[in-house]
């Protein structure tokens, strides 16, 4: 085990022109954490994350994973040493079937990194991590062009992609955003088992029921600040909270 | 006649077919238009004469060494221009256009003018299809053209980097997000495209003599398969390719032959007036436009 925690978040700024969309962002997150990132629309979440996995440079501050700085770093180096995300809106490689999704991550680096070159039977692999998100083998929509995926399973390709990384630390920006009830409490066990494998989990989310049963922690940003942190009791309590979230005192 | 022209205009849509692969292949891939692509396509067959007649190569040898250094050429343009302004549509389109318009009066100012700069046949001799002669360099266009392109789709089907080229073509930010090096694999895309350049002037100009003046209507061939097929679609090329060449060979057949580099910019002017994405293009906001 580290002596660092595995990420660490310090003194990070991002503006956009005028608009200062991350303000002072300092976190800690330590390894097996699952923690919730949470606030109203345009309160910085997904800066914050592209900010950590490179797809925004920021203006300012530091970003450590295990100890080592990471910040500014492109995106493909992130995902290397063990960073893995989701994106809101999800956009997979339409073209492809949803199996053949599955096999550029099964390629990538990281996955060489962690087998050795010893991929195996990838279709076989790519097959197995959609069934184990909720693809059902029997009924061949792995095989389907992604174009043809309605919404929910287009969000389960996107987890699974996330997975076949083989990531240390997971980001999952509105995972259950755009899903029905049935498909969110689905997907809830598949976070579970993630947990349970030692994964550590930052996920963005709207769905706060949903979340509070699971995170250990949350984190909510209003404005680019971050105006509470700890476990779910204490900060929904907090009267900056639900000043940010209900506008009352 | 009608046999001749169903020959010849085969072997005239395969020309198309090879010019333009490269073309293709880089704005697919990477979204780069190449305008600096003539350039590169004349480069291939001056390094491939200068190996051969200057520096003294086989001419194999000279081949591999002027298509390699032509990749080399397309790699080291894409990391030290092209690097920096991706994704800047203008400025990529005023860039190449400027290296190709600076390169190919560089030639002309070095003195590659004239008869003596032609590229040897590989096998002097003809056969006959179907009562029409054809000379044996028009037999290997058709057969590496063919091959060309079969490669291309094996390529980008069956391998890891061919996969990677897809992945960046399809969605940039979601193959970043997997580990995919996209300026890498646009740098490679650019590279590739150059070599292909290069391929199709080595096997197509011995048919004639390097005339620097053909890297600008090999741009414009390319330019108007590629918008005529839609941009980045290889059925479209292919198919955009055997309806430009057979126009083009109808037209020597039974017009007059200075007509011909007509047919491009008539198919280019009838596809953005009626269909602006190309036969097989996927700009949806190109179509809603009309």
């Amino acid at each position: 085990m580290s002596d660092f925690p595995l990420l660490g978040v310090r003194r990070l700024y991002k503006n956009f022109g005028g608009v200062q969309a991350i303000q002072d962002l300092n976190f800690e997150l330590a390894e097996g954490e699952l923690l919730g990132l949470i606030g109203p629309n345009g309160s910085g979440k997904t800066t914050a994350v592209n900010l950590i996995t490179g797809f925004v440079k920021p203006a300012q501050g530091e970003i450590l994973y295990r100890g080592r700085d990471i910040t500014a770093w492109p995106p493909y180096k992130v995902v290397r040493l063990g960073i893995a995300r989701t994106f809101q809106m999800v956009k997979p490689f339409y073209q492809l079937p949803a199996y053949k999704n599955m096999i550029i991550p099964l390629y990538s680096p990281r996955v060489k990194q962690m087998t050795g070159g010893k991929y195996g039977d990838r279709n076989a692999v790519a097959l197995d991590l959609l069934e184990e998100v909720g693809f059902e083998r029997d009924a061949l929509v792995a095989y389907k062009a992604a174009s043809a995926l309605p919404q929910g399973y287009l969000k389960r390709l996107e987890l699974a992609k996330a997975i076949a990384l083989n990531p240390d630390l997971m980001i999952l920006d509105e995972l259950f955003s755009g899903l029905s009830l049935a498909e969110v409490a689905s997907i809830l066990p598949i976070i579970e088992k993630l947990r349970q494998q030692g994964k550590t989990i930052i996920m963005i989310e709207h769905r706060l029921k949903e979340l509070f049963r699971i995170a250990d922690r949350v984190i909510v940003l209003n404005f680019g600040q971050k105006i509470a942190d700890g476990n779910v009791a204490d900060v929904m309590e907090s009267r900056e909270v639900k000043n940010a979230y209900l506008g009352t005192e | 006649m009608l046999a001749n022209t169903f020959v010849y205009g085969f072997v005239n849509s395969i020309i198309l077919v090879l010019v333009a692969l490269g073309f293709n292949l880089t704005f697919g891939i990477s979204g780069v238009a190449n305008f600096a692509y003539g350039a590169l396509y004349i480069l291939g067959a001056l390094l491939s004469w200068v190996f051969f007649n200057t520096i003294g190569l086989p001419y194999l040898l000279s081949v591999l060494c002027a298509v390699v250094l032509t990749a080399v050429a397309g790699e080291l343009m894409y990391r030290f221009v092209l690097l920096r302004i991706r994704g800047m549509v203008l400025s990529e389109v005023i860039a190449t256009f400027g290296i190709g318009l600076a390169t190919l009066e560089l030639f002309k100012y070095l003195g590659f003018i004239g008869f003596e700069y032609s590229l040897p046949v590989f096998v002097d001799t003809s056969i006959e299809i179907g009562q029409v002669v054809v000379d044996m360099q028009r037999v290997f266009i058709v057969i590496i053209g063919i091959a060309m392109a079969g490669f291309l789709w094996f390529f980008t089907h069956h391998t890891r980097t061919g996969l990677r080229f897809r992945g960046i073509a399809q969605e940039e930010r979601t193959a970043l997000s997997l580990g995919i090096n996209s300026d890498r694999v646009a740098m490679l895309s650019v590279s590739f495209g150059a070599a292909y350049a290069a391929i199709a002037a080595i096997v197509i100009l011995p048919l004639g003599t390097i005339n620097v003046e053909q890297g600008y209507s090999v741009l414009i061939k390319a330019l108007a398969v590629c918008i005529v097929g839609g941009l980045g679609s290889t059925g479209g090329l292919v198919l955009a390719s055997f309806l430009i060449g057979y126009g083009q060979t109808i037209t020597v057949t039974y017009l007059e032959s200075h007509w011909v580099m007509l047919v491009p910019l008539i198919a280019i002017l009838g596809i953005l007036i009626f269909r602006p994405s190309g036969l097989f293009g996927e700009q949806k906001e190109l179509e809603e436009r009309i």
